[in-house]
């Protein structure tokens, strides 16, 4: 079981640097989406194997990350009618090679911390979760529009799962559930601001919200 | 000097033009159309060979050699590929160093015989070559820095042995990076679709071919056949990954591998019919990303 | 007991059923009405509710889901005081609205059902005894109050409420890691089970939990929850916020939501600090945070030009002044948790005037306020009174609660930090006294006409001035022991 928590990360970690190299808003929306599902899986392949907790949570995920929230953001990414190209401040050939940087950090830094190995199912938990949460934060700060921090912050709670679910075995579903509901909430409210802010200044670009100073 | 080493090689000579006969037929049958001959490319070779060749007064004697030393390169570079878990003609610790450097000096003679000739449009192509294959040589070498760890040695003759359908079982995510990351290599350096048109006519979007317009003849055909060679030998060490058929028979082994060369030709080919060529700008991004699959491939097996 | 202790529930469904309650009504105007008399209702019946249990404390409920103890019941005398003015206020602020931005129909719904929403998740949060749910309930605060900061749509407001959002939970976000941290380090030497989020479970295994996972969970804690404290230099969303959302949305802001994510916090402090080998580190770390944020609003404080940003300054000021006081030993904690209550009342009151007199001028801009004394005394009386006392001017009760923490820190010893905290309350009290001042005297602008006060501004300023007063000048003995048992539940030793 451990190789395929090992296998599933690797492909989470193949994501996160294909999200930092994606150009296209929407290969980006469904790169997010898939991020999620795999991270539904990972409890199923937890020490304690199939169990129903894991199948309602696993169920839950997908259809929330998987298509609920590609669902609503590609909708509001076409209703905005926003430039279909992801616009970073920093450059495509720079955003990968500091992907590759967050990538070795994390493998370096994740050896440091001292987990437990009883705790952790597999070794890649640690670093996978780390660079995904810090390609989350990278995203957030390096890319030009409201929808791509929105991908931005849900990449970043998909690091967050990935160490929780691995982890910490003693974390009753009604949290889990209650986070993801609250994570739910989060992307619709985003959305609805991402509607509010094109209607008031016909862009959504972040990085021009900069009157209020000082 | 055994037979397993000498006739795989003999063999790559005889055939490697014949990939780039697979990938025109395959793109051919895509586009409907009949294509010309499986064998046309040894046609235009024997055709420059018999034909003479023109020299610009501006160049030097460096133009001249360029293509001779390149295809020397070339060749030296495929002894040192094993066949079918076999070891190859050339083998010694650290030759998989060797051969990266080998290709490159490969890659050098032909750049500096373009800037010999002084043309602005060999100058671009050249610069556009150096960029990308900068870029591109990480990515090759980190590939071959994994396998060796993999399989801790750091001959190609006993790396690329190594690689058995169990180093798949074992390290199946880490081996799949890499040969992505390859696939990329192999078609950026090979100058394919996305990153160079080999069909193309138009010199301002050009690399491989705005690079060797101005040679004819003789020294044409050395370009014509060290470049097949060149698409022949990575073609090579990319099947020896993927089409890891190790029964211990000399025949069926190398024989696979020589398949899996021309699998990839035809999954080149598709991939040409299928692809739009990428903009310039977005070229170096896509081997940077070659670049860092080979990194993450290398960490996940070394965490 | 817990019987009794099921009660506690009703102090989440009665504000829910004022958010239902709004939905139903059919004009502006009541959903005010609604809203400021039910909130004081609800506070009332509630703090009756908290005291009756609390006399049997701790009380647990409903499979130890809710938790009172004296911290909570401390921090839940706050939110009750200040949701009870602020709610009062917003009938009186709303009505006096310019025509262009009069509350209709949905944007009264709007306001009436997310402020009951926002009380009921705040109650969750200051009760809840999962570290969990606690972190779910902080969440929710902020999509709830959200679209409470954008009550009226404008470039600017939309732009402040992205920013929070995005900023907030990103920030939050980095707590769940510090939680989840938590539990890891609670589950490495034994196990504790399924109970591995529990407050009361975790802080009793704390002395055997892994130091360095511990260590690491606070850090990330102090990030997340600290994002939404507004501890430089994590504070960059809310000068925008308080300074955008209606003037009762920033008293609540400013009076309780970041008071609520300092008590997230304070909830941590004794599992980490009864670490083995972690004495004093999470401390320490409060110290420093603390000592940026003041230094950094005392830079923002003087060049400001913006009434409410001013305010929300201090804010920043006031929070790293606690973050500070709960590193300086048991009096200190007493006196963080004493200044908390004095911060929260004073700073509704400063955003209370703020708010108003802006209505009068038709401005923040506090370059083209003067006169303000002369134009509206009642609302005068309350900024400058209300800055006087941010500021730490005897005998308001911050000068108390800030000398406190001054006799504090002489106690442990830690003479650099209160230099420097000296030095960072200097330059506020100048620079913060200049900008009251100028408002307060000079004669007003041609335009702005005088205005009378009715009861209940009258009210509004002066009783939440008169606590402050009472309080500096004499603290009941009920009421230090009250602050004595929450400080005791962050089991800090006294020097």
């Amino acid at each position: 079981m451990e190789t395929f928590t090992d296998n599933i990360l690797a492909v989470l970690l193949f994501t996160d640097l294909l999200l930092v190299g994606m150009s296209r808003l929407s290969g980006c929306i469904s790169l997010v989406a898939v991020q999620g599902v795999l991270v539904g899986l990972l409890p199923l392949f937890s020490p304690e194997h199939v169990n129903p907790r894991s199948i309602v949570f696993f169920v839950v995920v997908c259809a929330l990350k998987g298509v609920v929230f590609p669902v609503v953001l590609s909708r509001a990414m076409r209703s905005v009618n926003a430039r279909r190209e992801v616009e970073p401040f920093v450059g495509f050939g720079w955003s990968i090679l500091i992907g590759v940087g967050i990538l070795a950090f994390s493998f370096y830094q994740a050896k440091q911390l001292p987990i437990p190995s009883a705790l952790v199912a597999g070794t890649m938990v640690m670093p996978a979760a780390l660079a995904t949460i810090l390609i989350g934060i990278f995203l957030i700060v390096s890319r030009r529009t409201a929808v791509t921090q929105v991908l931005g912050y849900l990449v970043l709670e998909n690091g967050i799962s990935t160490f929780g679910l691995a982890t910490v075995s003693g974390i009753p579903l009604l949290i889990e559930l209650g986070l993801l509901l609250d994570v739910f909430v989060a992307v619709f409210v985003m959305a609805i601001m991402i509607y509010q802010i094109n209607r008031e200044f016909d862009h959504i670009d972040a990085d021009r919200l900069s009157t209020l100073k000082g | 000097m055994q037979g397993t080493s000498i006739i795989p090689y003999l063999l790559s000579l005889v055939l490697a033009p014949l990939a780039l006969g697979v990938i025109n037929r395959v793109k051919a049958v895509f586009a409907g159309r009949k294509g010309q001959p499986l064998l046309q490319a040894y046609f235009d070779i024997f055709k420059l060979l018999r034909k003479g060749a023109v020299y610009s007064r501006t160049t030097t004697w460096i133009f001249r050699a360029g293509p001779v030393v390149s295809l020397g390169a070339v060749l030296l570079s495929l002894t040192m590929i094993p066949w079918g878990g076999f070891p190859a003609l050339l083998a010694f610790d650290g030759d998989i160093l060797v051969f990266v450097y080998v290709l490159g000096v490969a890659r050098f003679f032909t750049v500096i015989a373009a800037l010999d000739t002084g043309s602005a449009f060999e100058g671009m192509g050249a610069s556009r070559e150096v960029l990308f294959s900068a870029i591109a040589e990480p990515a090759l070498l980190l590939g071959l820095v994994t396998l060796a760890r993999l399989t801790s040695g750091w001959s190609l003759s006993t790396v690329l042995p190594g690689v058995s359908t169990a180093t798949w079982i074992m390290a199946g995510a880490s081996l799949s990076l890499l040969c992505l990351a390859w696939m990329i290599v192999f078609l950026a350096e090979n100058s394919r679709i996305p990153v160079d048109d080999p069909n193309t006519h138009l010199e301002l979007t050009m690399i491989h071919e705005v690079m060797v317009l101005d040679h004819s003849g003789p020294d044409f055909a050395c370009i014509l056949y060290g470049s097949s060679l060149k698409l022949w030998t990575l073609g090579a060490l990319l099947a020896n990954v993927l089409v890891p058929v190790r029964t211990g028979s000399a025949f069926i082994d190398i024989l696979a591998t020589i398949g899996g060369v021309f699998a990839l030709a035809a999954v080149t080919g598709v991939i040409e019919s299928t692809r739009a060529r990428l903009r310039l700008l977005r070229v170096p991004h896509l081997i940077a990303a070659a670049g860092a699959l080979s990194v993450l491939s290398l960490v996940l097996l070394v965490r | 007991m817990n019987t009794l202790g099921n009660l506690l529930w009703l102090l989440i469904a009665m504000p829910l059923l004022g958010c239902l309650a709004t939905l139903f009504l059919r004009s502006s105007r009541a959903v005010l009405h609604i809203v400021s008399w039910g909130v004081p209702i609800i506070s009332v019946l509630s703090l009756g509710t908290i005291f009756s249990v609390f006399d049997r404390a701790p009380v647990f409920t409903s499979g130890e889901w809710l938790l009172l103890d004296a911290l909570s019941a401390f921090h839940l005398l706050g939110l009750y005081i200040i949701f009870s003015i602020s709610s009062v206020y917003a009938g009186v602020y709303f009505s006096h609205e310019p025509k262009e931005q009069e509350l209709t129909l949905p944007l009264a719904r709007r306001f009436g059902a997310l402020w009951f929403a926002t009380m009921a998740t705040m109650a969750l949060v200051l009760l809840s005894n999962n570290l969990g749910i606690m972190w779910v309930g902080v969440e929710t605060t902020t999509l709830v109050t959200a679209f409470l900061i954008c009550l009226h749509t404008s470039a600017v407001s939309l732009e402040a409420t992205w920013k929070y959002l995005v900023v907030c939970s990103v920030g939050v976000a980095f707590a769940f890691m510090g939680i989840l941290l938590i539990g890891a380090a609670v589950e490495s030497p034994g196990g504790v089970g399924a109970h591995v989020l529990q407050w009361s479970e975790v802080v009793v295994a704390a002395p055997n939990i892994n130091p360095q996972l511990a260590k690491l969970a606070f850090i990330f804690l102090l990030v997340g929850y600290g994002t939404k404290v507004g501890l430089a230099p994590l504070h960059s969303w809310l000068p925008d916020a308080h300074s955008q959302a209606p003037a009762p949305v920033s008293a609540m802001f400013s009076g309780f939501l970041l008071n609520m994510a300092l008590y997230c916090i304070m909830r941590y402090i004794p599992i980490v600090e009864q670490a083995p080998g972690c004495a004093g580190w999470a401390h320490g770390l409060l110290v420093v945070l603390g000592m940026v944020s003041i230094g950094v609003a005392a830079v923002f404080i003087i060049s400001q030009h913006d009434l409410k940003r001013l305010l929300a300054y201090h804010s920043v000021e006031h929070l790293g002044i606690i973050a500070l006081g709960l590193g300086l030993g048991r009096l200190g904690v007493i006196a963080a948790l004493f200044h908390t209550l004095n911060h929260s009342i004073c700073k509704a009151l400063g955003f209370f005037s703020a708010g108003r007199l802006g209505q009068i001028y038709g401005t923040h801009d506090m370059r083209r306020i003067s006169g303000a004394l002369s134009t509206h005394p009642t609302w005068g009386v309350g900024m400058f009174g209300s800055i006087l006392a941010l500021i730490g001017v005897a005998p308001f009760a911050i000068f108390m609660s800030e000398f406190l923490i001054i006799k504090a820190a002489v106690e442990t010893k830690s003479y650099w930090v209160l230099a420097l905290f000296l030095a960072g309350a200097a330059t506020v009290f100048i620079g913060a006294l200049k900008h009251a001042v100028d408002m307060s005297w000079g004669t007003p602008s041609q335009s702005v006409r005088p205005q009378k006060a009715s009861v209940a501004e009258r009210a509004l300023v002066f009783l939440p001035m008169g606590a402050l007063l009472v309080l500096g000048l004499w603290m009941p003995p009920a009421f230090w022991n009250f602050l004595e048992a929450a400080a005791d539940v962050l089991k800090v030793p006294s020097p």
